[in-house]
């Protein structure tokens, strides 16, 4: 695939070409620039204005002096560094547990992680309120039980700070996992046989060469979790607003609930934005540090340790760590769906058919917000695959001089966190000029800026991969531009281009943080829906879309895994 | 006539001329090396010549039609040649029999022709078992071999390589070098071959082209290259050697390094300075004054390794210059001792340039 067009110049058979990627170049940074500079700029102009229009400074005077949302920020920080500390405690041990140790069912523990992974994490606070609120919590009704407790006595409160810690941690940890494995997986055994053969034990071994190389790849774990949680909403919005506090970004939503104060909103997520660049510098940082990268050519396969006695023991905490996270939700989920009372036993009798029946059949918000979801999942994803590969291909085949600008722009949004895009499009696209709100093309812009840098990476690391004289050869042994496209490029990109659609449909059917900002009744999502059905406390129309949900994002992963057994890749 | 025809041929990145002017006539059947050191502008100009690159000034002629000139080129795919990639460009989503076949496919041959002439330079190539695996499962060498056999079923007018066995180890490289030539002598397409590495470029090339900063240095063959080369970048590229700088001192003779050297070919700088060449193996070293009256000079050895077949010496002069010399194993002399080194004019070439 190229992008130059070729006419036919005045020698027969000699073609003058006419450069074609110039302009494509052209639509595609003033489109990137709409989807990516537009809001951010609409954010900067509306915090710097009062409701009459006027400049000034008042929005920040606000932010900087009014206690709630000083708190809000505040108590954000906490709980994202707790969130970090927790997720990292936990998954660094496990990771290295997974990856270097002869622990049992170790594909059985990755496969659950990637279920954490692909969990929304406020379907997983929905169903630790199953498990875990005070009153109606199942924990806590098998505890009274146990225990012949008075009604209002509880063992776990999720509906806390520290509940609202642990089940953001529950949903995040993977992500220090998945670092922390791989790096672990990198570190060659011959490595930690020099260090052996100076007389180490493998414990000094383990700390003394094994943590320190892993150490950047953890560290930069923990600022994505500590990341994903100071810029959630869902998981906050479900658990810390019943307990009575704010965190920034329930407090940003809050601000749009009437009276809607739009200009303060607009200021209180720039700091946000701000603190997002910040922790994405500094994990860059931290994967980039060229001392420790692995010096040396070819080496063996990461060491598996003997773990001994201690083998159930560490066995046993891995799967304590996963039941949190996985198995207990899940069961909870499942319970709900085919139950109506979530306090009572599970018992034969009282399994009932009937959230089924209602959110597929009964309830129309639910079926419109279905089709929605499915609309703008298929679109989006469609939309950006396309994108990326084009943007991809200019970039990495250096089409020409400035088009490395282009694929910044693709990447630039994901330090945009979700509800400082969905505040930024709601005031750029809610004015009558250009009246997308309350539509689902609004939608459809916010999905295409969050789901783009994902896509990108995945497109444009296959594609630099790709040698361009593998195209060449075909075209040299007599293949047009377009035979080579079809016949070459495709076949050896479909199978990244496959798994970049099915996470960037996966990414969209699950998000909330900029949805919630921008959906009316008329357009709204299956993600929506059930943070509506919870604030109505209707447990089994809940389930039942989360368990939908999984089961369409689950099938949608098995599908991006297989393909390479298909592809042949 | 020449079959493929460079004329002043000239192709700028930027401020960069990569390719400077080069004039080249190919024959019919010949195989034509050229040979640089990299960064030299080969791949550059090997992709002019496919049609992969559009030249800034200049023509590519192929029978005397033109197939590029400034600004316009005829896409590759019209142009009926083959090319060798330095990654060997194998297509990973097919099988060996596929990726030989696709050039025959594009060509609309029938099934049964196919399978045919794939099968035949299969079995020349000696891939013959290898039809059904994938690229990823054969090692380098067979990669390489897959690649030139699919650049030759296309019977292509001309056959283009590019460093063709920069990524194979040592006596891979030998084994496929002698293939090349030796399907060059059976096929004869008009070749052109690049590589950096001079051996390869003596073994199997008719007519040797070296270039340097983008430009033609010399053309000739292997023999004239090593024998006759025009300039110190020759006399240093192709097979190593000791240069002398110094002021024409009239009658073949030069004076550099405090040596008269009488040379015994090339010729001499027009405005007085001539560098002069002398293979290391063409200077002879003894302990006793030879009885020449120039060519003469007195040294002290500086290191002497033994190397089996040879001893590799190098000598300094009274100047402080140093001489690599390469002598029999039974000249012996110790590092430190004083030796006379004799260049025989025969062997001591005037270079202007
Ligand atoms: N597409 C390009 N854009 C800019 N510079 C290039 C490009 N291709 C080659 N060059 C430059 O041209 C010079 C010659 O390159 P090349 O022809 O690849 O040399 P060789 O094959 O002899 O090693 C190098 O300095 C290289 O950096
Ligand atoms: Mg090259």
């Amino acid at each position: 695939m190229s992008l130059n067009a070729e006419t036919a110049a005045e020698t027969a058979g000699l073609r003058r070409s006419i450069d074609l990627s110039r302009p494509i170049f052209g639509l595609l940074a003033l489109a990137l620039c709409v989807l990516v500079i537009l809001p951010i700029f609409w954010l900067a102009v509306y915090s710097l204005q009062n409701d009459a229009g006027e400049w000034t400074f008042e929005n920040f005077v606000i932010l900087a002096t009014d206690p709630t949302i000083l708190r809000a920020f505040g108590l954000a920080l906490l709980m994202a560094l707790g969130v970090g500390i927790l997720a990292t405690a936990i998954a660094a041990p496990m990771a290295w547990l997974a990856a270097r140790t002869d622990l049992p069912c170790r594909s059985g523990v990755r496969i659950l992680v990637t279920a954490s992974f692909v969990t929304p994490p406020f379907l997983g606070a929905i169903a630790w309120e199953i498990l875990a609120a005070p009153n109606s919590g199942i924990i806590n009704g098998i505890y009274r039980w146990l225990f012949g407790l008075e009604a209002d006595a509880y063992f776990v409160n999720i509906y806390s700070f520290p509940g609202l810690i642990f089940a953001i941690a529950c949903y995040t940890f993977p992500y220090v996992f998945t670092l922390v494995a791989n790096a672990l997986e990198r570190v060659p055994s011959d490595l930690e046989d020099a260090s052996a053969i100076l007389g180490a034990s493998q414990l000094t071994t383990l700390r003394k060469i094994v943590l320190p190389m892993v150490m950047p790849a953890m560290l930069a774990g923990s600022l994505i979790a500590v990341l994903q949680a100071l810029t959630m909403f869902g998981t906050p919005a479900i658990l810390a607003l019943p307990a009575g506090f704010h965190v920034i970004t329930t407090k940003i939503w809050s601000l749009f609930q009437f009276p809607p104060q739009p200009g303060l909103a607009a200021a209180a997520a720039l700091p946000l934005l701000l603190i997002t660049v910040i922790l994405l510098r500094g994990q860059k940082w931290f994967l980039g540090r060229k001392g420790y990268t692995v010096i040396g050519g070819k080496s063996g396969s990461a060491r598996i340790t003997n773990l001994g006695v201690w083998k159930w023991p560490a066995f046993a905490f891995v799967a304590f760590i996963l039941s949190l996270a996985v198995v207990f939700p899940y069961a909870a989920l499942l319970k709900a769906a085919v139950t109506t009372n979530i306090g009572e036993p599970l018992s034969f009798a009282s399994l009932t058919w009937q959230n089924f029946n209602f959110v597929f059949f009964e309830f129309d918000a639910t079926r419109l917000a279905i089709w929605n979801t499915l609309v703008l999942g298929i679109s989006t994803a469609c939309i950006v695959t396309i994108l990326v590969v084009v943007i991809s291909y200019l970039v990495v085949r250096k089409s020409f001089p400035g088009s490395s600008i282009l694929g910044f722009l693709a990447t630039a949004p994901v330090a945009i966190p979700g509800i400082v895009l969905g505040v930024g499009l709601f005031l750029s696209y809610a004015n009558p000029v250009l009246m997308l709100y309350g539509t689902l093309w609004i939608l459809l812009i916010a999905f295409i800026t969050i789901e783009m840098p994902a896509g990108y990476q995945q497109i444009s690391s296959s594609l630099s991969g790709m040698h361009p004289e593998v195209e060449e050869a075909s075209r040299i042994l007599g293949a047009s531009r377009l035979t080579t496209l079809r016949r070459i490029t495709a076949p050896l990109l479909k199978t990244s281009v496959i798994a970049a659609w099915c996470f960037v449909f996966i990414g969209t059917i699950r998000e909330l943080s900029a949805t919630i900002l921008l959906t009316i009744a008329n357009t709204k999502l299956v993600s929506v829906i059930i943070y509506d059905l919870n604030e109505s406390g209707n447990l089994g129309a809940i389930a039942v879309l989360g368990l939908t949900l999984l089961v369409v994002s689950f099938a949608v992963v098995i599908i991006a895994h297989r393909v390479p057994l298909i592809a042949r890749g | 006539m020449a079959f493929l025809e460079l004329a002043n041929l000239t192709k700028r990145y930027g401020a960069a001329v990569v390719v400077n002017g080069v004039n080249l006539a190919i024959d019919q059947g010949k195989l034509v090396c050229l040979l640089g050191p990299s960064g030299c502008g080969k791949t550059t100009t090997l992709r002019l010549i496919a049609g992969f690159a559009v030249p800034d000034g200049g023509e590519i002629r192929v029978g005397s039609r033109v197939i590029s000139k400034a600004g316009a080129a005829k896409p590759p795919e019209r142009r009926n040649m083959s090319m060798i990639f330095q990654s060997y460009a194998l297509w990973p989503h097919m099988t060996v029999f596929e990726n030989v076949a696709y050039g025959l496919r594009l060509r609309r041959l029938a099934e049964a022709d196919i399978t045919k002439q794939v099968g035949a330079i299969l079995d020349v190539t000696k891939l013959g078992a290898l039809a059904q695996r994938y690229p990823g499962e054969l090692s380098g060498g067979q990669q390489q071999r897959v690649s030139l056999a699919r650049a030759l079923v296309v019977k292509p007018q001309i056959l283009l390589l590019d460093e063709p066995l920069s990524n194979l180890d040592a006596n891979l490289r030998e084994e496929i070098r002698f293939e090349i030539r030796s399907l060059h002598d059976q096929y004869r397409y008009t070749t052109v071959y690049v590589t950096h590495d001079q051996t390869e470029a003596m073994t199997t090339a008719d007519v040797i082209v070296v270039m340097n900063q983008g430009a033609i240095d010399q053309i000739g063959s292997p023999e004239d290259i090593y024998k006759r080369p025009l300039s110190e970048f020759v006399a240093r590229f192709i097979g190593g050697t000791n240069i002398f700088r110094g002021a024409n001192a009239g009658n073949d003779h030069v004076s550099a390094d405090g040596v008269v050297l009488q040379c015994g070919s090339g010729e001499f700088g027009p405005s007085g300075e001539t560098a002069v060449s002398i293979r290391h193996h063409d200077v002879k070293l003894s302990e006793t004054q030879p009885d020449f009256t120039s060519n003469v000079a007195s040294a002290m050895v500086e290191r002497q390794i033994y190397l089996g077949s040879h001893r590799d010496y190098l000598v300094r002069l009274q100047t402080g210059a140093t001489v690599r010399v390469v002598s029999d194993v039974a000249v012996d002399i110790p590092a430190g001792r004083q030796v006379w080194l004799y260049f025989p004019p025969e062997h001591c070439r005037a270079l202007a340039r």
